[in-house]
């Protein structure tokens, strides 16, 4: 048991250890979700601002 | 209410980037009502925790009704925390960040609202009401009764439609990881609270047990972890607005964590029946887990370079920083208590408390307040009041620092109680002010959560979307998202790996029976297997009555105070008996193993205890042990100890049954007093059932009855150093036997009212060295008298020393007596001698089947007075009857006189 532990977590990160190492186009890839990430909550702020600023024009109190 | 803008149409599939188009609706009304449903189980479940803690320094305290009985509280203190407060925010957070991170909305209002009403209105209220009243499951994390827990399922049935759908609609290849760990939250969830919740009643004792194990780590790790992860994973950067450090580093933690997490579950149960490879492969993957979380808090923290301003301005950042700090420290300690030679002191014991107070507040707690605060500040309509939260933050982190040391110390207090030889009750005595302080620490936590409460609802509407000044000085980041998404498109990997959802889908279905195999479903396959080859043929099932009574046991929460598994370790072995094998569990549905002691392990009741003693103990357990913390259960009697309700003789039916089979099987091999010996060398875990069976059921330390070992114990002749073990043993008296010797010894203590035959009246006799030695290192069979050979040898000197200084002399005979001591000593050899024997040495012919034995009148002897009223009241409990109906008073006092001239041994006869 504790054989088989080890040895499917040391494989599972050397094969992702090795990705990373081996190839820019993985690290771009897996690190871009932290970038959309960003960019939607950008979005959604600038969103809620426009609707807000909306609503204040319509009424000003 | 929803933000009016229209669905998106975005759609990204391998890499290729769309204009994301108009914003996804967010359901704010839905996170409103969940903010505030979390809050207000909050309060209710912390109250029900400081009740819970203030019960251990005052047992009493709305002890008389069963539904604020310290085990339903404790119940509904743990479920209102899991699902009430954690449910209803991460919940909340669900509607504010699945439409950010899968640009859709989330399924349905309609759905929202409908599990809106199951999780609050058919899973909190009634598993609260339904628990109060006494339907429950003695299952850590599954104490809500199966009806509640079908609706648990029902909700994250409907949570898979409503927040996993759109991610999996969405299609997108840019899943972020607080994505992941919600998909895969759910999913795992979903599978294993049901597993948790009905293997155990399907599958008995130990091979359940490795089910429960499973289930009780999964809730933690699975459950609550991921969803307060993926918090924190949001808030930091959403914050600071910049990206985390890595997101290859979040992924390996998220695939770790659903790797090694479920492993963990059999280390709740090491040195157990569990097979040792099982045992060995949850210790493992508990250090796995370990090295995981150091990856994602190092990963966390270094998302956050140069923004330690933020944190300590930003409060709901801060909030999360905390929670990332104490997921850290409650990790690794979580995986250096799964070790070994730290699990056999600190399993069972305050230490284990702490760890998950620090889990629960300090790390899933403090994340979800932060995840809390961090988006009612970006919805619209809201208040917020800062200056309150910040109150609310030091008060919070304050009360728990101060909660955590203390139960730490407190574990350690006990566990070294634990491997003395000390009596229990001292490990409870220990650690009283430590329980004290536990309980204050939980005002400033109430505090400061109410105080959160308030800073939601007070202060300054909000009417722009707070972007704090430092996340607008703080750069968008456009250059290197372009560039992450340029290169992105030139990884041209197969489809399977770009559909990211479907992957976070297979982790949560796919560890989901990985784990169960090998930790549960192979070593309950070997766990049946030696049931099958060691069980005696004959053993015996519960009756009805203990079957009702082992309800009655879970219902109160008994399971979680006393355990029914002695573990392979010697000092279990030394104070318990031998280790619970699996056949001994095979009736066993539920296992009521326990994960905590609070009293001692029952596993071994069968014969500890007389009846009388049972039931005055579960009346009110002050009245037989004085510093006892356990509550009081007077709703299972009509008003007196002496009087149990069909309830009650129930629960005491199933007390006395336990370790019925074992006794009664005629498993012990080996002679009690050399097993002892050989028992209390070191851990036991030989391979060969056989072999386990070396040390007896019960220590005989524990059962009492005739030793050969007993010393005789004379107190000091130096009248100072007599004096000082009188002193001595006046204090030890009071602490031990006060409660039913009374506190002059006259045996007229709280207990004595319902103890049959009834405490000794210590001052209504003389007693010789001999015999008080052997009755305080062996008990009085037949009575509630117990051995107390586990106090050292100088305080059961001190006892007697004090005992002895007890005796009033009583006043000469008042009354002429006409019959002779000759007819005197007929009577006795006609009346008397075959219990007492014919010299009076309490050895008479029918002496051997009687408990308790009679009075052997060379060691015990009363004053007249008290020889004149057992002869004429006999003594109740005991085969003594009244004889003032058969003897005349003459022949009465002639038989006291004769009685009177047997005291003393021959030698002291002789030395006369």
């Amino acid at each position: 048991m504790m054989n088989l532990i080890v040895i499917v977590i040391s494989a599972i990160m050397l094969g992702l250890l090795l990705a990373w190492w081996l190839s820019p186009a993985f690290r771009a890839w897996i690190e871009a979700p932290k970038h959309f990430m960003l960019r939607q909550e950008r979005r959604f702020d600038d969103a809620a601002s426009g609707s807000r600023s909306q609503a204040k024009q319509r009424d000003p109190e | 209410m929803t933000n009016p803008v229209e669905r998106s149409a975005y759609r990204n599939e391998r890499g290729n980037t769309q204009s994301l188009g108009a914003v996804p609706s967010v359901e704010y009304g839905l996170i409103r009502a969940h903010v505030f449903a979390s809050l207000v189980t909050l309060v209710f479940s912390v109250l029900f925790g400081i009740l819970v803690a203030t019960k251990f320094t005052f047992p009493e305290f709305l002890g008389g009704r069963g539904w604020l009985t310290w085990g339903r509280l404790r119940y509904n203190h743990t479920q209102g925390i899991f699902f009430g407060w954690l449910g209803n925010a991460f919940l909340a957070f669900f509607y504010y960040v699945v439409p950010r991170l899968a640009n859709r909305p989330v399924l349905s209002r309609k759905l929202g609202w409908f599990l809106f009403g199951i999780w609050n209105f058919a899973v909190v209220l009634p598993g609260w009401t339904l628990v109060a009243a006494g339907f429950s499951q003695p299952l850590e994390w599954a104490e809500f009764p199966l009806v509640v827990a079908a609706f648990v399922v029902l909700a994250f049935i409907l949570m898979v439609f409503q927040f996993v759908l759109p991610f999996l609609k969405a299609r997108l290849s840019e899943l972020y990881v607080s994505g992941w760990y919600i998909i895969g939250g759910i999913i795992f969830t979903m599978l294993a609270y049901p597993v948790g919740n009905l293997v155990p009643w399907l599958v008995p004792g130990a091979r359940g047990a490795a089910f429960s194990g499973l289930w009780i780590h999964d809730a933690v790790g699975l459950y609550v972890t991921p969803f307060a992860v993926a918090i924190a994973y949001y808030v930091i950067p959403a914050t600071t607005r910049l990206p985390i450090s890595s997101h290859f580093l979040s992924m390996v933690g998220f695939w770790l964590l659903f790797f090694v997490y479920p492993l963990n579950g059999t280390h709740h149960y090491v040195y157990s029946a569990i097979p040792m490879a099982a045992q060995k492969g949850a210790i493992v993957a508990s250090a796995y887990q370990g090295m995981d979380v150091i990856l994602v808090v190092t990963n966390l923290l270094l998302s956050l370079p140069g923004s330690s301003g933020t944190a300590s301005k930003d409060v709901p950042l801060r909030f999360v920083w905390f929670g990332v700090v104490s997921y850290l420290v409650v990790s690794l300690q979580g995986s250096v208590q799964a070790f070994m030679p730290v699990n056999r002191f600190i399993h069972f014991t305050d230490f284990v408390i702490g760890h998950s107070h620090l889990a629960m507040i300090g790390f899933a707690s403090f994340i979800a307040l932060g995840g809390i605060a961090h988006l009612w500040q970006r919805i619209p309509g809201t208040r917020y009041n800062e200056r309150m939260m910040n109150w609310s933050f030091w008060l919070l982190a304050v009360g728990l620092t101060l909660m955590v040391t203390d139960l730490t110390i407190a574990g350690l207090v006990e566990a070294q109680v634990w491997q003395s030889s000390a009596p229990w009750i001292d490990s409870v005595r220990a650690v009283g002010t430590y329980w004290l302080v536990r309980t204050l620490s939980g005002l400033p936590i109430l505090a400061g959560f109410v105080l959160f409460w308030i800073s939601l609802v007070t202060g300054p509407r909000l009417s722009e979307a707070i972007v704090s000044e430092t996340s607008r000085m703080a750069s968008e980041d456009k250059a290197a998202f372009e560039d992450g998404s340029a290169a992105a498109h030139e990884f041209t990997l197969t489809g399977w790996l770009s559909n990211a959802h479907v992957i976070a889908f297979g982790a949560g279905v796919g560890f989901f029976p990985l784990s169960f195999l090998v930790l549960a479903i192979l070593p309950g396959k070997e766990l049946a297997h030696e049931i099958q080859r060691v069980a005696p043929v004959t053993m015996p099932t519960l009756t009805a009555s203990e079957q009702r009574g082992r309800v009655i046991y879970g219902r109160e929460g008994c399971a979680y105070c006393h355990t029914q598994q002695i573990r392979s370790l010697a000092a279990d072995v030394r104070r318990f008996g031998a280790p619970t094998e699996a056949w001994e569990t095979k009736y066993d549905y539920p296992q009521l193993w326990g994960t905590r002691r609070i009293g001692p392990d029952l596993s071994r009741e069968f014969n500890l205890h007389p009846r009388d003693w049972q039931l005055t103990h579960l009346y009110n357990p002050r009245f037989v042990v004085r510093d006892s913390v356990m509550p009081p259960y007077p709703w299972l009697f009509s008003g007196s100890a002496n009087q149990p309700t069909q309830e009650g003789l129930d629960l005491l039916a199933y007390l006395q049954s336990l370790g019925r089979a074992r006794q009664l099987s005629g498993f012990e091999r080996q002679p009690l007093a050399s097993s002892v010996h050989t028992a209390t060398a070191d851990m036991a875990m030989p391979k060969e059932a056989s072999a386990r069976a070396t040390p007896p059921s019960v220590p005989i330390a524990m059962t009492g009855g005739y030793s050969d070992s007993a010393p005789v114990l004379h107190p000091a002749s130096n009248p100072g150093d007599l004096q000082e073990e009188v002193s001595r043993g006046a204090a030890l008296f009071a602490a031990n036997c006060a409660s039913c010797h009374g506190s002059t010894g006259r045996g007229d203590g709280k207990a004595s009212a319902s103890l049959l035959p009834k405490p000794a009246n210590l001052t209504a006799a003389r007693f010789a060295d001999e015999r008080l030695s052997s009755v305080l290192w062996n008990g009085i069979t037949g009575s509630a008298m117990p051995p107390w050979r586990q106090l050292p040898a100088e305080d059961l000197r001190a006892l007697v020393a004090y005992i002895h200084s007890l005796h009033v002399e009583s006043a000469p005979p008042s009354t002429q007596v006409s019959t002779t001591l000759g007819q005197a000593k007929s009577l006795f050899a006609a009346a008397c001698a075959s219990c007492h024997g014919d010299a009076g040495g309490g050895n008479g012919p029918a002496a051997g089947v009687l408990a308790p034995a009679p009075t052997n009148f060379h060691l015990k002897k009363p004053t007249e007075e008290r020889a004149w009223e057992v002869l004429e009241n006999g003594v109740p409990g005991t085969a003594m009857v009244p004889w003032q109906s058969q003897l005349s008073a003459d022949q009465r006092h002639a038989l006291v006189e004769f009685v009177r001239s047997l005291y003393g041994t021959p030698q002291e006869k002789s030395g006369q």
